[in-house]
């Protein structure tokens, strides 16, 4: 049982870890501003999610094993952190959005003669 | 590099040294504010990784934060665009690789890390942390000592009386400090003020 | 024994240096206000696992700290980029 959560745990940070990279990858290789939002605002949250799940419950399943006291303020602290990057990172990434709209920034429509806003 | 966290350490100042070296090269000033900031962001976690958690604190929230800022305040007064020139000074450059070497000259002198026998372990710290500090024989009739006849915080000890002078004109300097931002910022503050009550008056 | 969360703080430094990558070079200011945000999300995930590798919860509290400066200093960028000035 103890085994199978600790495998558990480790998918959750490797697949975490595999969300913001892929991420990142998605923000270096889109063609325009608008289509780099997308990975930045979900990926991210979805990666920073994973990893802090995969760590939480890799602390409760080493302080089982040890039979010792799980440490519920580190705990509380991860959760804490997962929680305000979820409504953090989606909100900053509506911001940015919103002031380049605002701002007159154009959606790249698939016009070969340029290749996105990228110089 | 079997120490995991050497080898972040690792990556990390070369990304920090890659950070510093775009900042100065790019010509355009807002970005290179922002590269300033992921370049303290990059420091701010090497401090952490060297257990120096105060520093830490203050790179991320002063270094990523206030200076950001700052530097952005200094921007609405100029512009943001460097001026074309030449991009090498060979002055500034043999001023620096001269500090530099001294300064790695001088590293020559430290103790090892964690060495018991430091200067800085065997000199006034061992006083402190028998907690000698304040004692005082009042004498068998004297008065009562609120304090158990010595500072009880090892903390408090070195704070208020190894250095009291420094503890002190440190908070003179901060207080100094935030009366000159405050008087900087505020004729800023009033003048947009009027300016946008003015535009609201002529719509 | 700590190889999945060293596994992990190098696909986010990885990450990390692909979002440096377009903070240097993204053409528009947005671009790059968009690539600090996620460099300082990326700073913040490699602090809880550095804090986890290390045993030392001290540095979760400098993940909140940084997750909170991070929020601000964007919307102070964004502030800055609209307006040109920040106060009204």
């Amino acid at each position: 049982m103890m085994e199978i959560l600790e495998y558990v745990a480790n998918g959750l940070m490797l697949l975490g870890g595999f969300f913001a990279f892929s991420g990142s990858l998605g923000i270096l290789r889109m063609p325009d501003f608008y289509s780099r939002l997308h990975p930045a605002g979900t990926a991210d949250t979805l990666g920073q999610l994973l990893v802090f799940s995969g760590l939480a419950l890799k602390i409760i399943v080493i302080s089982l094993a040890d039979e010792a006291a799980i440490d519920g303020l580190s705990i509380g602290k991860l959760i804490a952190i997962s929680l305000l990057l979820f409504v953090t990172t989606p909100a900053s990434t509506h911001a940015i959005s919103r002031a380049a709209h605002l701002r007159g920034v154009e959606p790249w429509t698939g016009d070969p003669e340029r290749e996105g806003t990228d110089e | 590099m079997s120490d995991p966290v050497l080898l972040i350490n690792v990556i990390l100042l070369v990304i920090a040294i890659m950070t510093a070296i775009a900042a100065m090269w790019t010509r355009d000033l807002l970005g290179a504010v922002m590269l300033m900031g992921i370049y303290s962001l990059l420091l701010a976690v090497e401090w952490a990784n060297l257990f120096a958690m105060d520093v830490s604190y203050t790179e991320a929230a002063v270094g990523a934060g206030a200076a950001t800022i700052l530097l952005l305040t200094a921007l609405t007064r100029t512009g943001t665009r460097e001026k074309e020139g030449p991009n090498f000074h060979p002055t500034a450059l043999l001023t620096v690789l001269v500090t530099g070497a001294v300064l790695i000259y001088g590293t020559a002198d430290m103790p090892r890390f964690g060495d018991p026998d430091a200067p800085a372990t065997v000199n006034v710290a061992p006083e402190y942390i028998a907690q000698n500090v304040g004692k005082v024989d009042a004498g068998a009739d004297g008065p009562e000592n609120d304090f158990g006849d010595h500072v009880p915080n090892a903390v408090t000890a070195v704070l208020a009386s190894y250095r009291g002078y420094d503890t002190m004109f440190e908070t003179a300097v901060i207080f100094t400090a935030g009366v000159c931002v405050i008087l900087i910022l505020r004729p800023l503050a009033s003048s947009a003020r009027r300016k946008t009550a003015q535009s609201q008056e002529d719509a | 024994m700590n190889s999945v969360e060293l596994i992990t703080a190098l696909l986010i430094l990885g990450g990390a240096f692909l979002a440096l990558i377009r903070a240097v070079k993204g053409p528009t200011v947005y671009d790059r206000v968009l690539a600090v945000n996620v460099f300082g999300t990326k700073t913040v995930i490699l602090l809880a696992l550095l804090g986890y590798i290390g045993n030392r919860s001290g540095f979760l509290d400098i993940a909140v700290l940084y997750a909170l400066v991070n929020f601000l200093g964007t919307v102070a960028l964004l502030r800055f980029v609209e307006s040109r000035r920040f106060f009204q």
